[in-house]
């Protein structure tokens, strides 16, 4: 082996950009968090129609997933792989067109989803020509990525490199098959899946964003800051060999667990259980090795905030991967879904894991990259205990809410009938516990801005140059040596399990990478591709018809305005549902639906059967002042749709990408506009003659309304009997 | 006669259990190997990596080079 050295600097400019843009997305994301927090309780708060919470919801999880948590990801790869494959970044170049493109995404993010375009795709809402910005700034990463890996100096990739390229790959391939679509406009289109298959997949990414974007590059994070910052090799190696292969090949087939008891097949949702309780296993497995690499250092977490901030965060990975599973199991499920245990569990996992992960890496970072003291350890010590106790007043009193709301809902009484057969009833009862909740989120966005005043503090103490020091390190041979000495073993059994083939995998990140794609991939062919080509899973209805034109435009108004944020359109065939709602969604019903809207949260009831509930009037006035409905309301009023003309020429495009989707439009891929103005005008009619004078045949909230009418009503036409045979005619949605 | 018309009509039900076996071989090869005894070194080696990184004389605060 070559003795000869090589000097190089680490590129650490890049690192303190991210940290900076981590901090102020952070900011701005958890500011809108408080913010809609606070809507639920004074919805005169929703400032129509930019800043309501439908719009605003999406723009909250976008900006603390992607912005602030992605921004916090790339800070501390480019930060440790530099480090640990002892090179610099590959170019850097590509490190800035990576950090400005992902700002310029947040920011069209920001000014697209409060404008109310949306894919209606939880975590996926941004449109088509972002969604491809997205991927030119994700393609840029990897490519710098991998060609620093390709020029490294370090014979083994350390397994926090693993979670990176394994966080790059699956998000690659998420966002890409979650967002196929075909464009209706500038802004504006339509997934090529529809109901059952759109739903399978969404929930296909949604989960995994929240495994390769939320908790596989933080893994890779802890692997590398845990020890760091407890000045010691983490505590087993080969548990964190055995974590990274089980929960690469595990997490992706948990998806289904979002659609329990929805008109997903159950098959795919037992599967979707199964794997998710495997997913405990690694997931502890991970903690104790994160917990464990303190062992003989604990004493150090009484005086460092990074310690402390790092064990609250393992600790809260923990508790929110033994709650997820148990919440993946079906009777747990049953109860929990749609209400707000489902907001507890993901901040815990967001406040605690990634948050707490995130300021802990930022206060071991900033003496390092702005090399000078930092400003204050006593006010990183403030931020951590208000992070602590915003957190828990956040994450308790959510529990509570959601598990009131949850046993509300399902309550008979003694003569068998809901006991609580008013919706707004089990919203009154969450107040004090939302109340609780802003107060929380309130405490812990102080804590961000106390931190905010440490780091710029901490950077106005900054030498006036930035010291590179230059680093040493041997180049690797070319192609793969055996350490020098080291014998061949003997015995074919000896080779294979001293792994001299495995280090040449991990030497080569090409096959590596093939081998993690792989581990990934198997679970789509098992579990998604069936759903899609196995006839059985979807079996049509023949009443069930595509939405007229002004239908049409009007569910894209529901899309606008993020109505699917409050409201499901999916009736679990459960008896508290059914009571409450009607008859049980059918996966043949949401065959024209793109994007499928079932929603996963009820703020507001479910409308899946909304359709004929009420007349057209209720609507008109409901949505124009909710509360002179329902008095308690917590509804945005949307007075703007009865004002606003409905662009009715714009239908035609609607008609025709859903036509070259598949759905059969007939007469109306010529004349969309001519039949959804005359159905505005019999809509217009029946409410002057249920008693509002006003002109509102061309205004928007026509198509919402019959939007509204249609919901659920199609197999009521049928007559008896109206649930086809499987093959009697091929399910016309769906990726062939 | 298209794929979905293949995949509808091939049974392919029993093959659930094919995977499982299949996935549980790979399960069991992956440990063998990660904890084989004779890899101790290794492993020890590779789990120093991130305190090994060159500048960390720079890393405490204060310290120039």
């Amino acid at each position: 082996m070559s003795a000869q050295l090589e000097s190089f600097t680490y590129d650490d400019a890049i690192a303190r950009k991210f940290l900076i843009a981590t901090w102020l997305w952070g900011l701005v994301g958890m500011t809108v968090g408080l913010l809609i927090a606070l809507q639920l309780v004074l919805p005169g708060l929703n400032l129509g129609p930019w800043l309501t919470f439908g719009r605003l919801r999406p723009l909250h999880t976008n900006a603390v997933v992607f912005a602030f948590a992605g921004n916090a990801f790339f800070c501390g790869a480019y930060y440790s792989t530099q480090r640990l494959l002892k090179t610099r970044m590959f170019s850097d170049t590509l490190s800035n067109l990576h950090f400005w493109g992902w700002q310029a995404i947040i920011v069209a993010a920001a000014l697209t989803l409060p404008g109310g375009f949306t894919q209606a795709k939880e975590y996926a809402e941004l449109e088509w020509p972002i969604d491809i910005g997205i991927a030119v700034v994700w393609v840029v990463f990897a490519v710098n990525f991998f060609a620093t890996i390709a020029r490294r100096r370090e014979r083994h990739l350390y397994v926090a490199i693993w979670f990176y390229i394994a966080s790059i790959l699956t998000v690659a391939i998420l966002h890409i098959f979650n967002n196929l679509s075909v464009p209706a406009g500038f802004l504006k289109s339509y997934p090529i899946y529809a109901g059952v298959q759109d739903a399978f997949m969404q929930w296909w990414y949604g989960h995994n964003a929240v495994a390769f974007f939320l908790t596989t590059p933080f893994l890779g994070l802890m692997y590398y800051f845990m020890p760091k910052a407890a000045e010691r090799p983490v505590y087993s190696y080969r548990l964190s060999i055995l974590h990274f292969w089980s929960l690469v090949f595990m997490y992706i087939w948990a998806g289904p667990h979002h659609l329990h008891y929805t008109a997903l097949p159950e098959w795919a949702s037992t599967l979707g259980m199964i794997f998710s309780v495997m997913l405990w296993m690694p997931s502890w497995g991970g903690m104790v090795n994160g917990l464990l690499t303190l062992r003989g250092a604990w004493h150090k977490v009484v005086e460092d905030p990074v310690l402390k901030f790092f064990v609250v965060a393992v600790t809260a990975y923990g508790m929110a991967t033994f709650e997820g599973p148990m919440l993946s199991v079906k009777s747990v499920n049953a109860l929990a879904h749609y209400t707000d245990w489902i907001i507890a569990h993901v901040h815990t996992g967001a406040l605690g894991w990634n948050g707490f992960l995130t300021f802990g890496m930022i206060y071991w970072l900033l003496p390092r990259l702005f090399q000078t003291k930092l400003f204050s350890q006593k006010l990183a010590e403030v931020h951590f205990w208000l992070a602590l106790f915003g957190m828990v007043l956040y994450v308790t009193s959510i529990y509570t809410a959601g598990l009131t709301q949850g046993l509300m809902w399902r309550a008979f009484d003694e003569t068998g009938r809901l006991a609580f057969p008013d919706f707004i009833e089990t919203t009154m009862r969450l107040m004090p516990m939302y109340w609780t909740r802003a107060l929380g989120g309130l405490l812990y966005v102080s804590g961000v801005v106390l931190c905010g005043h440490n780091i710029l503090m901490t950077w106005r103490a900054r030498p006036a140059r930035y010291a590179e020091p230059v680093v040493q390190a041997p180049p690797l041979p070319r192609g793969y040596a055996r350490e020098p000495g080291a014998a061949a073993p003997a015995g074919a059994w000896k080779r294979f399990t001293s792994l001299g083939w495995h280090r040449r995998w991990e030497g080569l990140p090409l096959t590596f990478t093939v081998m993690t794609a792989l581990a990934v991939i198997v679970a789509s062919l098992f579990e998604i591709l069936p759903t899609f080509l196995i006839r059985s899973n979807v079996p049509t209805i023949a009443a069930v018809k595509p939405y007229t034109p002004l239908e049409l435009a009007g569910r894209d108004l529901y899309i606008r305005e993020g109505c699917f944020n409050c409201h499901s359109q999916m009736i679990r065939p459960l008896r508290p549902e059914t009571e409450r709602y009607g008859e049980y969604s059918k996966p043949g019903e949401f065959v024209y639906d793109h994007p499928f809207l079932w929603g996963s949260r009820r703020i507001g009831p479910d409308l899946a059967r909304e359709g004929g509930r009420y007349p057209d009037l209720w609507h008109v006035r409901h949505m124009e002042k909710p509360r002179s409905i329902t008095p308690k309301s917590i509804m945005p009023a949307y007075p703007g749709l009865l004002t606003t003309p409905l662009d009715f020429a714009g239908i035609q495009a609607k008609v025709d990408a859903m036509a070259m989707l598949g759905v059969p439009y007939g007469e109306a891929v010529n004349r969309a506009p001519e039949m959804a103005r005359a159905q505005a005008r019999e809509v217009a009619a029946r409410i002057v003659e249920q008693g509002d004078r006003r002109r509102l045949e061309d205004k928007e909230i026509t198509a919402l309304i019959a939007y509204l009418q249609r919901l659920g009503t199609d197999i009521k036409k049928g007559g008896a009997g109206a649930q086809a045979p499987a093959a009697m005619s091929a399910a016309p949605a769906g990726a062939r | 006669m298209t794929l979905t018309d293949v995949m509808s009509n091939s049974g392919l039900a029993g093959y659930a259990v094919v995977a499982m076996i299949l996935f549980m071989a790979v399960f069991v090869a992956i440990v063998l190997r990660i904890f084989a005894p004779w890899r101790k070194r290794e492993m020890d080696e590779a789990s120093r990596l991130p305190l090994d990184d060159g500048d960390d004389a720079r890393a405490r605060p204060g310290v120039k080079r």
